[in-house]
């Protein structure tokens, strides 16, 4: 059975329809990665998921559990976290309250090990531990959103476009990060711009367009795809 | 680490673009050391035109101290209605209305309890503490009622921050109506024609044992909240919902439950500063109206949603209002706190300690 189902989901805002009939799957372990031009509703897909968007038809499942109507408080303690691409950390909170609001979830006693954890994962944040978490560069935002999210000990993160705005050098450790994430067993999906980059590291992936997902495939081989490099990989 | 920064964009400004003479001088002049520095020049003005009058040292200290302890209870509204902003995003006027509900609600309270001898030196006894500890979680509960019946209806239609606005003022002039339905018009004191010496402190500085005992306890309620908002998970929960609250939520904070703790938050200190008020002078209908203005002026000045700024903010209020009563009619009082908050809006709308700008 997958960790996650999407299933003929169909939403959008107010009377704007963005998603139609999109299904996506991700097995336990794994990570895929959802491409596609601007506008085809790749983060929409994410809302939908953790409970931002109510999905107007289809059922999002986790573990087999319907989860389309809870809220996304509800949904982090069952085993799904969330990195939103923008507005992803508290910026008027220290890089430490930051990451132990990821665990709110959890009462008191293992925050410490956990932090001790994500620490280990990004060196960095610890010497910015009591720092405003505003006042950090992008990249280690960028590491602070996903050390939040990783506090609770998920079995899958949801990643929105990890890599946007982010430096060349920098785009390689956070990919380089979130496949070390991944051999600890958690399962990835994520959205992505930089879509060859973020379809070589992919177990599998979907390609959006106009709100559906168009094809579906192992990452690598969609990568070296020639239709889909032609339409969505820009040559 | 170096490697770890992001390089600049291409193309990025760099010496091409720097400021211009008048850039710069407008941006110093919106700084936060230019309004400190104006802040500072009013005060000195307000001492030196009393002085000017001949008004005594003596009673210009006085009235300096007495400021402060204004500016306690200006804090006690004031830190709520920067927490209720910082949540909900939204002016709450009815939060003046709470102000005096709080200090009637504990006169209620007295008048069913049975009434001890004073505390020495103090002119109250331990019924006017209990009226106190009821009053501030019933005024809490009142406002969670407001929430439910009015505001969080308004929530869930993604209302705008104008009616929002307005409904907390139709709930301001509800809760006076109401206030004046129960009581009536007429003034009270909390204790009629009970002795209040006056302290002598050192410094011929002249204080009533209660006055110090508002500026105690204000400043205690206030430490109090301080360490709520920055060591307790529910604290850290308002902190995080005021910052971000579609993050939040996907950090697993259910923010309705927040919002519900700020407002009773919120009410408690208003009550208290209500009954602090009703202690230093008497009971009226519109003491929390006349207080709405010198507590949104602290807020302002503070920087909005930030109750260490709120606390700064309420102190200087305070004390220009009171050291202006040596030459002023203290009616005057809510106008130099407007003519304040008009100053900062002018100067820095974002506050003392507003982020933006720097």
């Amino acid at each position: 059975m997958p960790l996650l189902k999407v299933d003929g989901v169909t939403s959008g805002y107010g009377d704007m329809e963005v998603l139609r009939d999109v299904s996506l799957a991700v097995e336990p372990g794994e990570i895929v990665s959802i491409i596609g031009p601007n506008g085809a509703g790749k983060s929409t897909v994410m809302k939908v998921v953790f409970g931002q968007l109510r999905p107007w038809q289809g059922r999002v499942e986790l573990d087999g559990r319907d989860i389309s109507r809870l809220p996304p408080y509800e949904i982090v303690t069952l085993g799904m976290c969330y990195v939103p691409q923008v507005a992803n950390i508290f910026t008027d909170l220290t890089v430490e309250e930051n990451l132990e609001l990821g665990a709110f979830a959890l009462a008191g006693r293992e925050v410490a090990a956990r932090k001790a954890r994500i620490y280990e994962l990004f060196p960095r944040l610890k010497e910015r531990a009591r720092q405003e978490a505003g006042k950090m560069s992008g990249g280690e935002r960028q590491m602070l959103a996903m050390g939040s999210a990783l506090m609770l000990d998920p079995r899958l993160l949801l990643l929105d476009e990890p890599s946007a705005g982010l430096a060349p050098k920098m785009v390689d450790v956070i990919f380089e990060r979130i496949i070390r994430v991944n051999r600890t067993g958690v399962a990835i999906l994520m959205v992505e711009q930089n879509a060859r980059e973020s379809l070589k590291m992919a177990h599998r992936g979907y390609v959006m367009a106009n709100g559906q997902n168009r094809v579906e495939g192992p990452g690598p081989e969609l990568a070296d795809d020639p239709d889909v490099a032609r339409l969505y990989l820009g040559g | 680490m170096a490697d770890l920064d992001p390089t600049p964009a291409p193309g990025a400004p760099a010496a091409t673009t720097a400021p211009t003479l008048r850039e710069r001088v407008r941006a110093a002049l919106q700084s936060r050391t230019a309004l400190v520095v104006i802040i500072l020049a009013v005060l000195a003005l307000l001492w030196w035109s009393a002085v000017a009058r001949d008004v005594s040292a003596e009673r210009l200290l006085s009235l300096t101290v007495w400021g402060v302890m204004l500016g306690g209870v200006i804090a006690l509204g004031a830190i709520g209605l920067t927490l209720v902003y910082g949540v909900l995003k939204f002016p709450n006027f009815s939060h003046g209305a709470m102000v005096t509900l709080g200090a009637y609600l504990a006169f209620a309270f007295m008048a069913v309890l049975p009434a001890g001898p004073a505390l020495r030196p103090f002119s109250f006894g331990w019924e006017f503490l209990a009226a106190l500890v009821l009053a501030m979680p019933l005024v809490g509960v009142v406002a969670l009622a407001l929430d439910r019946v009015v505001y969080r209806r308004l929530r869930r239609q993604n209302a705008s921050l104008v009616l929002f606005a307005m409904a907390s003022l139709a709930m301001a002039f509800f809760l006076r109506s109401l206030i004046y339905l129960i009581w009536g018009p007429d003034f009270y004191f909390y204790y009629d024609a009970r002795a209040n010496p006056v302290l002598d402190l050192p410094l011929n500085i002249r204080v009533q044992a209660d006055q110090l005992f508002i500026v105690v306890l204000a400043f205690a309620i206030v430490g109090l909240v301080h360490l709520l908002l920055t060591r307790t998970r529910m604290g850290k929960a308002m902190r995080a919902t005021a910052n971000n609250p579609d993050l939040a939520q996907i950090r697993g904070i259910n923010t309705e439950r927040v919002i519900a703790w700020t407002w009773i938050m919120g009410g408690a200190l208003a009550a208290a500063g209500g009954v602090m008020y009703g202690l230093s002078s008497q009971l009226r209908p519109e003491m929390g109206f006349w207080l709405l203005l010198p507590m949104f002026a602290a807020v302002i000045m503070g920087g909005v949603g930030n109750p260490r700024g709120a606390l700064v903010g309420a102190l200087i209020i305070g004390v220009t209002q009171q050291v202006s009563t040596a030459f002023l009619n203290p009616a005057y009082g809510p106008a130099v706190a407007f003519a304040l908050m008009v100053l900062t809006l002018l100067v820095r709308p974002q506050g003392l300690f507003g982020a933006r700008g720097g």
